[in-house]
């Protein structure tokens, strides 16, 4: 383990440490734009500049390791010269387009240009010109003009993506990125170039021109895509949700997400949600309060309590919700007749070796846990049998809240359609339902990113997430939603917050309430 | 004093280019004798006779040597003939003329340092000398000499010649491999140096032509015979190419440490009639200039050179004559340096094209007298900051332009034409 002094602070690193490693982990501050800890170390923008004691010329810190005794320095003028002038060398060709680059306000030029330059620039000679709006596959676009060619994506399709669609082309001041012949940018992970791109050189065809990103907030959650359990950001204000991001953990899912996860904000917003309760008794459509519907429908769930009542499940919602819901069946309704309703069974077990796992369900390990707790060991041969032979009356279901993942939706609702009471609770509008014969309570559920909760991943890792926001504000969970069936009342959740310290300064609490503001946009790090 | 002909002695034989031509002059009766060597032992000699890198960098080639891990990995040996230094043309008429030379010092060196299998990475330009490697090595496995069991002695050494594409960048050592690995032409990051992971990420060595040449006459008659000639710290005889206003221009054997000025008066037959010395490049283009007075004072060997701030890097010196406008010039080197950029390091991707751009600025006429001082601000940023020595060796021929001939940059950016020749840029190549 060997000892370094890092700006006058002692730090001790682990053997193998490089100086840029080790100075992100005494919490000091360095430039860099080409080195990333997810890929190997390429030495180009030579912005890591650090000083060692006892060698006269300035070193990269992100190829230099840490030896003991080291005694490092990049706050002396040396340094913030060698760093000036190599982002003066970084921004002689850059396009100052800010304005209209959707990279501004997240750029890593904008911020280290603010951190380490202000300096008058000396270029007076034409800039070079390049290629502009270059599709590069179906997710990404590239704007040469403003790469400042760290090869940061060119790594990761070498190194994490293994797909190898990226070069680097031309030489000296013409080098620009691009596509071998015939290899579109197109694989599963493309959009992570877009993340670790410094610049606005690389951007999402999703992302871009939808939003600036100073009018987003952003919060962490667990992606629902599928059983790895991503860990990721999600942007969002007033108007929705318009990215997701993947958000570190080493356990997880390392830097990266795939591009299926990005997919699944789409759904959460407004235009696709189910915005109330709808009921229908007899005859036509009667549009309710979200509560509302839910205890409408106690009654019926009630009534068919025992052996014609059933609970239908997706693996889609948290641990705690399917335990108060299979809870309150089990002991209140007195039934074991708790099914799991399987989507895609034939591809469950597959997994490409890097992220995306075939079962796309966030909770799958969740609800077998939950089920097992209770002894449920219904099949869903023993629903088909019971709803063939009427010995189900009502069915409460759980519905998918990402019905990519369930393609054969329509056709199950169908089967189910068979019952004669349907309380079906669903985040997402689909024409299936609102299709549904019989008598039908829709109850309107959140989705992951509005509601506090646990799910467990492939390998059983338990990963507890926080609510982002509220989209839909009748929108209930599963928890409050049993409590309703059951015939309860909702309790007033205590909030953690009412505390106030009294000992805060006046700027500390100003800070607090700017981060609450709309518009104060919380930036990661590079 | 005059040349020594130590590694040229018999050039001037057209069949020296042959197997049978070369043997006639002793040529394959070291190979024996060092075959029968310990390896250790050929290391030591070649570090006891002082040999430096004659590619440009100078740098000892038996401590070179010695950097290599001392296991059983396979290891290569990789012939540097790339020649890309504007000015230098030694190593072409050495494959040209002495192919076998090279072949002999090339399994000698092999022999040293274990490795059975080299190439030999040739500019792409050299189609001519790459047809007289390929004929040689052909003559040498037919004769037994490469392949398996050279020589009877059990000892197994394949040999290549690679075509580069005509990169400069390839010439440097790093960038070379990558280009032999089959990628794009870009120097590597340091450390791990090519003695630790080079070719294929296995201990590599990379030797210039004339160094592998010469491993073969210090085996031959010994470390003590090599250091006969040169100084104390440069030992041994070097080949110069001059160019420029000289009335015989060519490549010269002399030993280190011989009075540049001398090579040029008398080897060189002195400037062409009626011009006077202005300056000269003495390693390459990319080594800084000298003035006629410091030309005087320099001698061909590392340290004198190093001594007035320039080197001896590949040997090219280049002449310049008084009718030569430095202003014009410096713009055929900024423009050499910003084309030849690999574009890896910003410093130097950036660099040199900028550089490039004020200089010809200035040439055609928009030049700003802050240009100037700027050019020198620019190069000084570029200096030792990178991968590779591109940007340095972009940034020194600036810095020593400009600073030893401010006069004529400054004539230039206020009367917009030449101080020399009283003409525009574009009178002067139109």
């Amino acid at each position: 383990m060997p000892k370094c002094t890092i700006n006058g602070k002692e730090v001790e690193v682990k053997e193998g440490t490089s100086i840029i490693e080790a100075m992100q982990q005494s919490g000091d501050r360095i430039a860099h734009y080409c080195w990333h800890p997810g890929l190997s170390v390429a030495g180009v923008c030579r912005l890591c500049m650090v000083e060692i004691e006892g060698n006269p010329r300035v070193q990269i810190a992100c190829n230099t390791m840490v030896t003991e005794g080291m005694k490092i320095n990049n706050t002396s003028e040396k340094v913030k010269d060698a760093v000036k002038w190599g982002l003066d060398f970084h921004l002689i060709n850059h396009p100052l387009d800010c304005p209209i680059c959707d990279q501004a306000g997240e750029c890593g030029l904008q911020d280290q240009y603010m951190e380490y330059g202000k300096y008058d620039p000396e270029m007076a000679e034409h800039k070079q010109k390049k290629h502009k709006v270059v599709d590069l596959g179906p997710t990404v676009v590239l704007d040469s003009e403003r790469c400042i060619l760290c090869s940061r994506c060119v790594r990761f399709t070498e190194e994490v993506s293994k797909t190898n669609e990226l070069g680097l082309f031309n030489r000296g001041d013409r080098t620009e990125i691009g596509t071998h012949d015939g290899m579109p940018l197109d694989n599963k992970y493309s959009l992570n170039t877009v993340d670790i791109c410094p610049v606005g050189a690389l951007t999402s065809k999703d992302f871009r021109f939808r939003q600036r990103v100073w009018y987003l907030k952003d919060a962490e959650t667990v992606c629902n895509g599928c059983s790895t359990g991503c860990n990721v950001k999600v942007y969002y204000n007033k108007e929705g949700f318009f990215r997701v991001k993947p958000a570190y953990n080493e356990q997880v899912n390392g830097h990266w997400m795939c591009d299926e996860g990005r997919d699944i904000y789409k759904f959460v917003n407004k235009e696709h949600r189910l915005a109330k309760g709808m009921i229908r008794q007899g005859g036509t459509w009667k549009e309710v309060h979200g509560g509302a519907a839910a205890k409408a429908a106690a009654e019926v769930v009630k009534a068919s309590a025992g052996d014609s009542l059933a609970l239908v499940l997706t693996a889609q919602y948290t641990v705690e919700e399917f335990e108060a819901i299979v809870g309150t069946f089990v002991n209140e309704f007195k039934t074991k007749k708790v099914f799991f309703w399987i989507n895609n069974k034939e591809s469950f077990d597959s997994f490409d070796g890097l992220l995306l796992r075939g079962d796309k369900n966030p909770n799958t390990k969740g609800l077998l846990k939950v089920l097992e707790k209770h002894g449920i060991t219904a099949t869903w041969n023993d629903l088909s049998a019971g709803l063939a032979n009427g010995s189900i009356k009502t069915v409460v279901v759980a519905g998918p809240e990402n019905m990519a993942a369930f393609p054969d939706f329509a056709e199950r609702v169908k089967e189910l359609s068979k019952a004669q009471n349907i309380v079906w609770m669903q985040a997402t509008k689909h024409e299936a339902l609102t299709n549904l014969p019989g008598n039908v309570w829709l109850i309107p559920v959140k989705t992951f990113v509005e509601k506090d909760g646990t799910f467990i991943n492939h390998a059983g890792l338990e990963q507890k997430f926080k609510k982002a926001t509220t989209i839909v504000s009748e929108a209930l969970t599963l928890t409050e939603a049993a409590l309703l069936l059951a015939g309860k009342n909702l309790a007033i959740p205590a909030s953690g917050n009412e505390f106030k310290p009294m000992n805060q300064r006046a700027d500390q609490v100003e800070l607090e309430a700017r981060k609450k503001n709309e518009f104060v946009f919380r930036r990661g790090s590079l | 004093m005059a040349e020594i002909k130590v590694l040229t002695e018999h050039y001037h034989l057209p069949e020296y280019q042959t197997l049978a031509g070369y043997k006639a002059k002793g040529g394959y009766e070291t190979l024996p004798k060092a075959l029968k060597m310990q390896p250790q032992a050929i290391i030591d000699e070649v570090k006891a006779s002082g040999l430096r890198g004659r590619g440009g960098a100078g740098f000892p080639t038996g401590m070179k040597w010695g950097f290599l891990p001392k296991n059983g990995e396979p290891r290569y040996l990789l012939c540097n003939a790339d020649e890309g230094e504007p000015g230098t043309f030694k190593d072409r008429m050495m494959m040209e003329r002495a192919p076998h030379q090279l072949i002999e010092g090339m399994i000698i060196s092999a022999f040293a340092i274990g490795s059975h299998k080299g190439y030999i990475y040739v500019r792409g330009e050299y189609v001519y000398p790459i047809e007289v490697l390929n004929k040689a090595i052909k003559e040498a496995y037919d004769a037994g000499l490469l392949g398996k069991n050279i020589m009877g002695t059990g000892f197994d050494f394949d040999l290549d010649v690679y075509r580069g594409a005509g990169a400069y960048i390839c010439g440097e050592e790093t960038g070379m491999i990558s280009s032999l690995e089959g990628l794009k032409g870009q120097p590597k990051l340091k450390p791990p140096f090519p003695a630790v992971q080079g070719y294929l990420r296995k201990p590599t060595i990379v030797n210039n032509v004339e160094t592998l040449a010469a491993v073969t006459y210090i085996i031959k008659d010994g470390a003590q015979a090599y250091r006969k000639h040169g100084t104390e710290k440069s030992a041994g005889t070097k080949l110069f190419s001059v160019s420029g206003n000289v009335v015989k221009p060519g490549n010269y054997e002399v030993p280190l440490g011989y009075p540049l000025i001398d090579l040029i008066n008398k080897e060189c037959g002195g400037m062409k009639p009626g011009r006077k010395l202005k300056a000269i490049i003495p390693g390459g283009s990319s080594a800084p200039v000298l003035t006629a007075e410091e030309v005087g004072k320099a001698n061909l060997d590392y340290e004198s050179l190093a001594g007035l701030g320039t080197m001896l890097g590949s040997g090219a010196v280049i002449v310049m004559d008084d009718s030569q406008c430095m202003v014009d010039m410096l713009g055929v080197l900024t423009h050499f340096y910003a084309h030849e950029s690999c574009g890896q390091c910003t410093p130097c991707r950036e660099g040199t094209g900028w550089l490039n751009k004020i200089l010809h600025s200035i040439l055609e006429g928009r030049g700003r007298l802050q240009d100037i001082d700027l050019l020198i601000k620019v190069a000084d940023n570029m200096k030792g900051k990178t991968i590779c020595a591109l940007s340095d060796a972009a940034a020194l021929p600036v810095l020593s332009f400009v600073t030893k001939f401010r006069d004529e940059f400054e004539f230039y950016v206020r009367e917009g034409r030449s101080k020399v020749k009283g003409t525009t840029y574009a009178e002067m190549h139109h």
